[in-house]
């Protein structure tokens, strides 16, 4: 189904800051289907969301919709925001953030969403340190833990096994080895993490990882409060 | 005023109240409905069920309802103004010092009132400020680097205006810089994450007190981390209480995080009524106690003398009120009067 396809790229789409996907916050309000002409509307939770953020999303999404073999045009619309218009057009023409804002803005968006996947790297490796050490581990396991054998760990259930895949995927995305044997917690910079400086190292992640969790907990509220009684029916052709 | 259950009393300030005008006849455009409704979501979001206002008294409400919310239910023995003018979306600005001033005079003892200034206004900016320090004898201020300006969406701390501005409020007696880091806007490629701005200008004016309203939120991390290092900068709990009620867990992580990263002399306790009303945030407040495995995780405790300091010595320490002084000042007055037949 055409629908389904659009909404699997969708998936695969992520609020910057909030490190979860488009479709999980149930920021995507519809999409449109015609020919091969796609049209995606999406919402934020506030009226005056960053700029910046909605526009890396818009753009993405356009993206990721554009990879489908069968679509040739995509048009994004963003809802109820102070941008709305030039966000819209200018992403659905294909303009880069400074053509679209045009004397506003001195760069591009590129140094924001790195900026952002690093936070979401160190925020995934806190939340699978916790869990790992609540399972049992030691900090002298942790450390020393590879690939391969974080991927084999015993007495891990489900969760765990979500927050491994998780971290690993990151991994991946920034551009960490990894093969089997690569060391599997290393800093921003890919050097270890020394076993006498972890409970330090976590401490400071740990206030990357609580400030994604109370963001994305406050924004879905707001969205949800946003537009109250449209949430319970999905827009969905 | 509120009472523990074994007696114990706390003086209460509110550090972070409006009485503002978000009224149809007051707004200029479609921004000012916008603004005061994205306000009302966070107020739906976060109250209590039973505890929403109607849109209409949301809007604009009157001074009986400011007074019984903050004083009488509300427990506060005191209570700050901290007005934002926008004065591009509402017609006669959203929050007004004059018009705070009359309830300043009418209830001595119980308000503090802030100014605010834009270094956008240049010169004559200065002037304006130096008039408002001397005919409302101004000991702080509320920033909003956000607000709009002509052309311009949004200022530095950082700018050399600012810092002119800083300058003259060091010189005028202004002590107390409260700024609201929240939900940005522009310059559209940097202020998401730049925090970079309270960092240089507490580093430039290590007399002056900075206090971040909303902890930064949703930057709560970039403000620990310069709040760790700033000894100068202080952190207002506006926006991050009413998660006690809605997510008690997360309030949980965000008291905890602060009390790591800075120290339980640096927070403030305000409810940014009438977002949220006063009383619920503090009944809840001094009946929290933090989950065994986050006290754990950061090794911090909700004390009683801990919230003490947060609902109100920490305000009075920046404010220079002598608490007992205060105390006996306002004692028998007509607020005092209706909070004990209101209870």
């Amino acid at each position: 189904m055409q629908q389904d396809e659009v909404y699997e790229k969708l998936s695969l789409v992520y609020d910057p800051e909030l490190d979860q996907s488009l479709t999980e916050l149930e920021f995507i309000y519809g999409v449109d289907i015609d020919g091969s002409e796609v049209t995606v509307t999406f919402r934020l939770p506030t009226y005056w969301c960053s700029p910046n953020f909605a526009f890396l999303m818009a753009s993405d999404i356009r993206e990721r919709v554009l990879e489908i073999p069968w679509v040739e045009q995509v048009t994004i619309v963003l809802a109820d925001h102070s941008d709305s218009e030039a966000i819209s057009h200018g992403v659905s023409q294909g303009k880069s953030f400074q053509e679209t804002f045009p004397g506003l803005s001195t760069e591009e968006l590129d140094a924001l969403r790195s900026r952002f996947r690093r936070k979401s790297f160190i925020s995934r490796q806190e939340r699978l340190y916790r869990h790992l050490v609540r399972i049992g581990l030691s900090d002298a396991d942790i450390v020393a833990l590879t690939v391969d054998s974080l991927k084999q760990l015993e007495g891990i259930n489900a969760e765990g096994q979500l927050l491994v895949q998780k971290y690993l995927s990151i991994r991946d995305e920034l551009g960490y080895a990894n093969t089997p044997e690569s060391l599997a917690f290393v800093q921003l910079d890919g050097t270890p993490i020394p076993v006498g400086q972890i409970a330090e190292y976590m401490s400071q992640s740990r206030k990357t990882r609580v400030a994604q969790e109370v963001n994305g907990v406050y924004c879905r509220g707001l969205l949800k409060t946003r537009y109250d009684h449209e949430m319970t029916e999905k827009w969905r052709a | 005023m509120f009472r523990t259950q074994t007696g114990e009393e706390v003086f209460v300030i509110d550090a972070h109240i409006a009485w503002w005008d978000g009224s149809r006849d007051n707004q200029l455009n479609i921004h000012g409905e916008q603004f005061i409704n994205c306000f009302y979501d966070y107020h739906k979001n976060l109250s209590p069920q039973d505890r929403l206002w109607p849109r209409e008294k949301f809007y604009k409400y009157d001074k009986d309802s400011l007074i019984q919310d903050v004083f009488i239910k509300g427990y506060a023995d005191m209570a700050i103004f901290q007005p934002v003018p926008l004065i591009e979306f509402y017609k006669d600005g959203f929050g007004d010092v004059a018009k705070n001033a009359t309830l300043i005079e009418e209830y001595p003892g119980r308000f503090i009132g802030n100014g605010y200034f834009d270094p956008r206004d240049g010169e004559r900016g200065l002037e304006t400020l130096q008039y408002m320090a001397e005919t409302y004898h101004l000991k702080g201020v509320k920033l909003y680097t956000a607000e709009w300006r002509g052309n311009s969406k949004g200022y530095k701390l950082s700018d050399d205006w600012s810092y002119r501005y800083l300058a003259k409020c060091e010189e005028l007696g202004i002590k107390n810089i409260h700024v609201h880091k929240g939900p940005t806007i522009t310059p559209l490629n940097r202020d998401a994450f730049d925090v970079a701005d309270v960092d240089d200008a507490a580093s430039a004016f290590p007399n002056l007190n900075f206090i971040v309203e909303h902890v930064g939120l949703p930057r709560l991390e970039d403000f620990c981390w310069i709040a760790t290092q700033e000894p100068n900068v202080y952190g207002g709990l506006a926006v991050a209480m009413p998660f006690i009620h809605s997510r008690p867990r997360y309030f949980a992580q965000i008291i905890s995080e602060l009390l790591y990263w800075m120290n339980e002399d640096r927070i403030l306790f305000g409810s940014d009524y009438a977002i949220w009303e006063p009383d619920w945030l503090i009944e809840k407040f001094m009946a929290f106690e933090l989950p065994e495995d986050i006290a754990e995780e950061t090794g911090t405790s909700l004390t009683l003398p801990i919230k003490k300091k947060i609902l109100g010595e920490n305000a009075a320490r920046l404010y220079d009120i002598d608490i007992e002084k205060q105390r006996a000042l306002i004692q028998g007055d007509k607020l005092s009067v209706a909070a004990v037949q209101q209870r």
